[in-house]
């Protein structure tokens, strides 16, 4: 076995997190910045994206979305079905137009509004991941 | 596999274009593992996006040929040669060429200590799209 079947299938050290945004340059900013801090980040440009790797049971310890996104799935079409089928997946939802009660209603772990603080963010994401494990 | 004790940070960069967010996350993450560092569009928009954006120094571009947006996977390796003559094209067909094309990309590294299995990234690309068509 090589070291990319390795990496695949084996569970990782480093957490996984899916981060859905539509805005590249913003998507491109929030993956480095979770790379540096030392998690593993798989990147989608909208919820249909992010829909097809969540259904094609790609390893994912948590979701960070944004809401206004074009597509089919929106981030809180995008929170019901990862409720509907990974009920305890982490989803941590960043929008500067939702109202936070609606996505906590959702079921969503946790809320920024836009623009958010990133050190803050991942700060946010740990203590997710620590609450789930 | 990369070898940390060399420099950690890469000195080459590469923008994957690909509408397969599967296929695209694969690639991204084999190249990331060679020591590369990787932009990932999902579609040719995003790639002008990214070749607009002088400090990400993209030397290398690996581009779907079915990539969507204002203009084709084609359309984008001709505007890079107008435009961006020094910057390095890599049109893919297929899941194969792109793996392969990954890692002819890993042989070359300059972190890599032994090469990568193209066929295994295509595998568990395959492995991925098969759980999907399940559902």
């Amino acid at each position: 076995m090589n070291a990319m079947t390795d990496q695949a299938l084996e569970p990782a050290a480093a957490a996984r997190v899916l981060v859905v945004e539509d805005e590249f340059l913003i998507r491109m900013e929030v993956a480095a910045h979770l790379r540096d801090a030392g998690f593993e980040v798989i990147e989608a440009m909208n919820g249909d994206e992010a829909v097809a790797i969540l259904t094609a049971r790609a390893p994912i310890d948590l979701v960070f979305t944004d809401v206004r996104m074009p597509g089919s799935t929106d981030g809180m079409g995008l929170l019901e079905f990862i409720r509907r089928t990974r009920p305890t997946l982490p989803v941590i939802m960043t929008s500067g137009h939702l109202e936070p009660a609606l996505a906590f209603s959702g079921g969503a772990t946790a809320f920024f509004p836009k623009p958010s603080d990133l050190d803050v963010v991942v700060k946010a994401l740990r203590a997710a991941l620590e609450a789930a494990a | 596999m990369t070898d940390k004790t060399e420099a950690a940070v890469p000195d080459q960069s590469v923008l994957i274009v690909d509408g397969d967010i599967i296929s695209r996350h694969a690639i991204a993450d084999y190249l990331r593992h060679c020591g590369y560092a990787v932009v990932e569009a999902a579609n040719t928009d995003e790639a002008m996006t990214a070749l607009a954006e002088l400090s990400l120094g993209v030397d290398i571009i690996l581009c779907d040929i079915a990539a969507i947006g204002a203009r084709s996977g084609f359309e984008l390796a001709q505007w890079v040669r107008d435009n961006r003559p020094g910057l390095e094209v890599r049109l893919a067909g297929s899941l194969d060429v792109a793996a392969k094309t990954a890692a002819d990309l890993c042989e070359t590294g300059p972190h890599l200590k032994r090469p990568y299995e193209p066929q295994a990234v295509v595998d568990y690309i395959k492995q991925l799209r098969a759980a999907r068509a399940r559902v």
